[in-house]
């Protein structure tokens, strides 16, 4: 009886979950194992997880979020769904988990997770195997749906995608952006966006890889400033070593001691080194010979350096050693090309650069790989420009006038699937926040 | 007084006895001054109309001048125009010859593979004699890197150190370029080798072993392009090591040696600062 009524609520549950998307490359026969708790799935494919619903105060708002952090992050599939949600919450209260059905759902993994205070414990399970892979309590910080409280469930969420994928998960990032003459933060899931400059004209954002400091371009009487600014305690200081003219699009190096930034004259304009506390000479890196030098980025050792130069008659993007010398053109154009390349950003895992190029009078974001410098296109679809790489080294935020406004997307290079994260008009130049917060 | 009155009388008398004079005199005189008015009158208007034409002279003078200067302006502004985009054009096709220089260097390396790969595939010599053929032994192994040699060129060992420098591997680039400038000591590549083996001994952390290889680069090939980097590295290098004595010598001699390289001008910059 037992048997009988198990295998209706199965035929149930496949039936319900057939308008679910096929797994991709399901006929692939290798498996790769996670790094944490060893679930076995297909390469090229995402594991199928169910998130079973979360016990205690707030658990509704916990599992929505834990779920659109795994479908956000693209390396988890959430099997989910009215009739998964009431087998789930069936087997929760008996504590009972019956690995068959789940296992005719081509689910690799249950998660269940139960909060306690601010403590939520997490328990998962590996179906294949039929047993607890992975128990371990996570603090939930904070007053609920506080900026704190959804950062904290954000980084469970990551922990958990690292401990079934073994790759940690990038839900407790944030991004900056420009909208009008402010900056905003927006988190990765695009909630809690608030503003994080005053008035003033400011642009070209970078976090520092502390997670808390930022710096950006602003407006004064005697031309472009770099500000730098703590967003925990509000207090800002200008970046004196080159005061007047222009100084604009500042980017930290990986290990926060070195600040690169744009400095113009009348003579062009090259990228200068000072010390991430903005004080002290500032040591140029460029020698720009009139042209304009911009957009510096990081290779993740801090060694190199890629950045936009004008030395060739239109922009393109280059690469030298973070101490100026030792440049190379980076971007393979046609001689005679009036198109042009800029805005470049290094990956974290230092393999590629996205930048965007011009084709047809309309940027388009691509990424070259450093090794052998082949070029990908990653958009066609209206405007899109300022590429950020997310702290995984797949998602990419960028601007985007696809839907006939400027706002800003982020694109998983990877599958192509893009999604909106801003929502009002005018959104630019966002800079995704670096660490993940991987152990 | 009486005598003295008839005394001075006759004087007085002599005296402006000679300011009187006939009306024709004075006639004479109006009409010299007439004369003189209407000649001085006269030469004024001649000097007016030759002022004037000269005027008018310098004013055409002007205007061609200004026209003139404005043809030059133009002319100098085409060949300022025409020289910017020349050396554009030259930055362009140096650029793009750089890129050019590596797709060849990936052929030559893929060329060395083709090479091995067909040496490995290939009948051991000497096995399957050609028909009427005479065999003749085989007593010389293949130089390396050519037809039928089992071991890597130097287009190879260039490539394999590069990507394993890119791919954060710098301990197998170095043992890539210690063996292409060990085998293959006199390779066109062997320059950039040498300059990369500091580069890989660097991104290793060892400063004090990519200093020997950089000063390697300066010594065995300063006419390469990496000569004046690695002059500038070691300066930085030295600077770090608090000698600033010697890196402000080295910087003076990348100044001297190199002029027009970008590295000479971040060194003017850096000199400047260097205490």
């Amino acid at each position: 009886m037992l048997e009988t009524q198990r295998l209706i609520i199965g035929a149930a549950l496949v039936s319900a979950c057939l308008a679910m998307p096929a797994r991709a490359n399901a006929q692939q026969q290798d498996t790769t194992r996670g790094v944490r708790i060893g679930l076995t799935y297909q390469p090229g494919t995402k594991p199928g997880v169910v998130v079973f619903p979360v016990s205690g105060p707030d658990g509704d708002s916990i599992q929505a979020m834990v779920q659109r952090d795994f479908d956000y992050g693209d390396r988890i599939e959430v099997i989910g769904g009215d009739a998964v949600q009431q087998t789930a919450r069936t087997q929760a209260s008996k504590n009972a988990i019956d690995f068959t059905i789940w296992k005719s759902l081509s689910a690799a993994a249950v998660v269940q997770i139960s909060v306690m205070g601010s403590t939520a414990h997490v328990n998962v399970y590996d179906v294949a195997a039929k047993k607890l892979a992975a128990a371990h309590d996570v603090t939930v910080s904070g007053a609920p749906n506080s900026e704190e409280w959804r950062m904290s469930v954000h980084a469970m969420s990551d922990q958990i995608e690292q401990w079934i994928t073994g790759v940690h998960g990038i839900a407790a990032t944030r991004i900056l952006y420009v909208r009008g003459n402010r900056i905003y933060v927006i988190d990765s899931d695009g909630f809690g966006e608030h503003a994080v400059s005053g008035p003033g004209t400011v642009l070209a954002p970078a976090w520092a890889p502390d997670g808390h400091t930022i710096a950006f371009s602003e407006l004064a009487r005697a031309g472009w400033n770099v500000v730098l600014r703590d967003l925990t305690t509000g207090r800002e200081h200008t970046v004196s070593s080159t005061p007047g003219g222009l100084n604009i699009t500042p980017a930290f190096s990986p290990d926060g001691q070195w600040l690169c930034y744009a400095h113009g004259e009348e003579n062009g304009t090259d990228l200068y080194m000072v010390s991430a506390s903005g004080s002290g000479a500032a040591r140029r890196v460029t020698v720009g010979r009139g042209t304009d030098n911009v957009s510096p980025t990081f290779s993740p050792d801090g060694a190199r350096l890629a950045f936009t130069s004008g030395r060739a008659g239109h922009p393109e993007v280059y690469t030298s050693d973070a101490d100026g010398s030792n440049v190379d053109l980076l971007t393979p154009f046609n001689f005679g090309d009036q198109n042009y390349r800029s805005n470049p950003d290094w990956s974290p895992d230092g393999r590629l650069i996205a930048f965007q190029s011009q084709l047809d009078g309309r940027f388009q974001i691509m990424t070259i790989t450093l090794r052998d410098r082949t070029v990908k296109q990653l958009t066609s679809e209206g405007i899109n420009e300022d590429p950020t790489w997310a702290p995984d080294g797949r998602h990419l935020a960028f601007t985007s006038s696809r839907t006939g406004v400027k706002e800003i997307f982020v694109l998983d290079a990877e599958s192509g699937r893009a999604r909106q994260l801003t929502h009002d008009a005018g959104a630019r130049l966002a800079a995704w926040s670096r660490g993940t917060g991987a152990p | 007084m009486k005598t003295l009155l008839r005394c001075l009388a006759p004087v007085a008398l002599a005296a402006t006895g000679a300011c009187f004079a006939t009306s024709n005199d004075v006639k004479l005189l109006q009409g010299q001054v007439d004369s003189l008015r209407i000649a001085s009158v006269r030469a004024d208007s001649v000097h007016a109309a030759q002022l004037n034409q000269v005027i008018a002279t310098l004013g055409l003078v002007r205007d061609s001048l200004g026209t003139v200067s404005g043809h030059v302006e133009k002319l100098q502004g085409d060949v300022r125009g025409d020289l910017h985009d020349v050396n554009e054009q030259l930055l362009q096709i140096q650029q793009l010859t750089g890129q050019s220089q590596n797709r060849l260097q990936e052929l030559r390396a893929s060329i060395e593979q083709r090479n091995q790969d067909a040496g490995e595939s290939a009948p051991p010599t000497g096995t399957q004699p050609a028909k009427g053929a005479t065999a003749a032994p085989s007593t010389a192994s293949p130089a390396p890197g050519a037809p039928g040699s089992n071991e890597p060129g130097p287009n190879q060992l260039y490539q394999l150190g590069m990507e394993q420098l890119q791919r954060g591997s710098p301990s197998t680039a170095v043992q890539a370029f210690q063996k292409l400038l060990q085998d293959y000591s006199t390779a066109d590549i062997a320059p950039e080798a040498q300059f990369y083996l500091g580069e890989a001994y660097r991104a290793q952390g060892n400063a004090a072993a990519a200093d020997t290889a950089y000063s390697l680069v300066i010594q065995k090939y300063p006419k390469s392009p990496h000569a004046p980097t690695a002059l500038y590295k070691r300066a930085l290098y030295l600077e770090q090591q608090g000698n600033a004595t010697a890196a402000r010598a080295l910087l003076n001699q990348l100044i001297s040696s190199y002029p027009q390289s970008d590295e000479a001008a971040l060194a003017r910059d850096h000199l400047r600062d260097l205490k």
